[in-house]
């Protein structure tokens, strides 16, 4: 299966620089990153290629409607049942 | 979580512009305009849905984003329920993380949290994972999109069950 992830170091290698330089692309929120530990980051391939292309995302402009529907969060779950009190 | 109106709105417009950082789609907004729905009882609902990016094994996987915002106060806003969830039909596997029917988790489990994982889908061990609480949709959808980027199935026996 490939890989849909690099490390900073084969960031590092694609870009010809330091991983220190990779590191502040990723502290400075630039470089697009999951942080799994604090020692495991790792950069999504289709992240890495789309930033590298210059792309930035258009930042929404967001609103409040009023709305008929409804979230049903949990539905069709099993839920948890009561258990019996204990006594004596 | 406690957070003021315009605070919401520049939370889901993050969660959005992160979500198309990481290379994934966000599927149900066509134009430039996202947002809170405000329903009858005058909570805000945030219902986001995504796609990883565009390969042959994303064509049947989503991430969905869910919660359901309260009033507690004068443009005050408290985060009741939430449903961060990634089902992968290609590999088989859905993990969520949930925060609803708190009452009821708090007197069966002592917990107001839990986590859902199914691989493959549609048959848990356990219906009621322990889940440390999430921070917010950001937090989930990393670790969400870190489930998915490694390509493994999700070993669910690993999880600590509630039930």
């Amino acid at each position: 299966m490939n890989r849909l992830y690099y490390t900073p170091r084969e960031v590092a290698d694609a870009l010809a620089i330091s991983d220190d330089a990779v590191l502040d692309l990723i502290n400075r929120g630039d470089l697009p990153a999951i942080r799994v530990s604090p020692r495991i980051i790792r950069v999504p391939i289709a992240a890495f290629d789309l930033w590298r292309s210059g792309f930035r995302p258009v930042r929404r402009t967001v609103t409040i409607r009023k709305t008929t529907g409804t979230l049903a969060i949990g539905e069709g779950e099993v839920l948890p049942g009561p258990r019996e009190r204990v006594t004596g | 979580m406690i957070a003021t109106t315009d605070r919401l709105l520049d939370y889901l417009a993050d969660l959005v512009e992160r979500i198309e950082r990481y290379g994934a789609v966000v599927l149900q907004t066509d134009d430039d305009e996202l947002g809170w729905g405000n329903d009858d009882r005058g909570d805000l609902l945030m219902d986001v849905r995504a796609r990883p990016p565009l390969t042959v094994r994303s064509r049947s996987v989503q991430l969905t984003f869910q919660e359901r915002w309260e009033p507690v106060g004068r443009d005050t806003w408290f985060r009741r329920e939430y449903s961060y969830e990634l089902r992968d039909h290609v590999r088989d596997y859905r993990r969520a993380f949930h925060r609803h029917d708190e009452a009821r988790f708090v007197r069966t489990f002592d917990v107001v949290t839990h986590e859902h994982c199914e691989a493959p889908m549609g048959r848990a061990a356990c219906a009621h994972y322990y889940c440390a609480p999430v921070a917010s949709a950001m937090d989930a959808l990393e670790r969400l999109y870190d489930v998915w980027l490694t390509g493994a199935i999700p070993d669910c026996s690993a999880l600590r069950c509630l039930d």
